[in-house]
């Protein structure tokens, strides 16, 4: 019994510190550039979708330069939520 | 034509054309190598767990480490409640990196430096985790576009950016893969093609770009694969733990 007792302890340090060693691990190199290439893009992509919902809009309602001005500085603004939302993402898991 | 870095993109059909009302569903060079990808990755799976041998062979330590990094990945990113989706995650993440590793060979095409592959993709999952919100929640996954604490006048603006954010999801997933494969790869083709133009004399200096840019392509090649599975991963945990 005696010995039973000190082998779950022994394995409950050795979870304890294997848990230790994978959250030291979760930032690693490559996750972080992937990161970075990711979030380039999301910016972008936004405003593209904007402005083309503001297009089919505008040719849908025939109010030709209104509506795709107002939608592409949507755009902008969602591209920049999105990239404030990853980024609050990444800072949350450091 | 050989100098055209532009070429190695050119889709076109091998034997017969084949036409089902007025749609070509003629077999081109791009689902060849679609089809190669698939195959490889196929005989990788069947052979690495062929024999199960305590101490793994070098092609059975290559297919369990891809489980443990794909399950690894889903459980870090979405959860434990989103371990269903492994095979969807898994499936995803072995063909892109499979497609963009084969164009990685000489004379081979690269699927993914199509933007109708890429988009195909994306559209896929942006449709699959929509309906899995859905599913789950109800009409409650509506709320995902109605952030807490916002002002009554500002809300209608708000939701409309958040929608647009929303839709934003698959045209930021399929190019961001495409523009990579394709700019790395056009970037090679240039290079190559410097180096036969400048000759002897002064080739060396883009060929040696060439080497280092292959090995920087390769990286990308999986880093891209990488980044379409966490991205799924991360839509998944949206659609499965709202507000969260």
């Amino acid at each position: 019994m005696k010995d039973l007792k000190e082998i779950s302890t022994r394995l409950k340090i050795a979870k304890k510190n294997i848990k230790k060693v994978e959250e030291n691990n979760r930032g690693t190199n490559a996750a972080s550039l992937g990161k970075a290439l990711k979030i380039s893009t999301e910016l972008v992509a936004a405003v593209v979708v904007g402005t083309t919902i503001g297009f089919l809009l505008d040719s849908w309602f025939d109010t030709k330069p209104v509506l795709i001005i107002c939608f592409f500085f949507m755009g902008v603004a969602a591209g920049m939520l999105n990239v404030f939302k990853s980024a609050k993402k990444m800072h949350k898991k450091l | 034509m050989a100098l055209n870095p532009m070429h190695q993109f050119e889709v076109y059909s091998i034997g017969p054309e084949i036409n089902l009302g007025g749609i070509n569903l003629s077999f081109t060079n791009a689902s060849l190598f679609m089809a190669i990808s698939a195959i490889l990755i196929l005989s990788l799976l069947f052979f690495g767990t062929k024999k199960k041998s305590l101490i793994p062979s070098k092609i059975q330590l290559i297919t369990e480490m891809s489980y443990t990094f794909i399950a690894k990945m889903i459980n870090d990113t979405a959860g434990s409640s989103a371990k269903a989706f492994f095979p969807f995650v898994f499936t995803l993440f072995m063909f892109v990196l499979f497609c963009n590793m084969v164009g990685m060979l000489p004379y081979s095409f690269t699927v993914t430096s199509q933007i109708i592959v890429t988009f195909m993709l994306a559209a896929m999952i942006f449709i699959g985790v929509t309906i899995i919100g859905f599913v789950k929640h109800g009409i409650k996954y509506l709320e995902l576009f109605v952030p807490k604490g916002v002002p009554l006048v500002l809300l209608p603006l708000i939701i409309i950016i958040e929608i647009i954010s929303y839709l934003a999801r698959p045209v930021s997933l399929s190019v961001r893969l495409f523009a990579n494969m394709l700019a790395g790869h056009t970037m090679l083709k240039v290079f190559g093609g410097f180096v036969i133009s400048l000759g002897l004399l002064g080739g060396w200096l883009p060929l040696s770009f060439s080497v280092a840019l292959t090995g920087l392509e390769i990286l990308i090649a999986f880093l891209q694969a990488y980044v379409f599975a966490i991205l799924t991963c991360i839509y998944l945990n949206d659609a499965l733990n709202l507000h969260h």
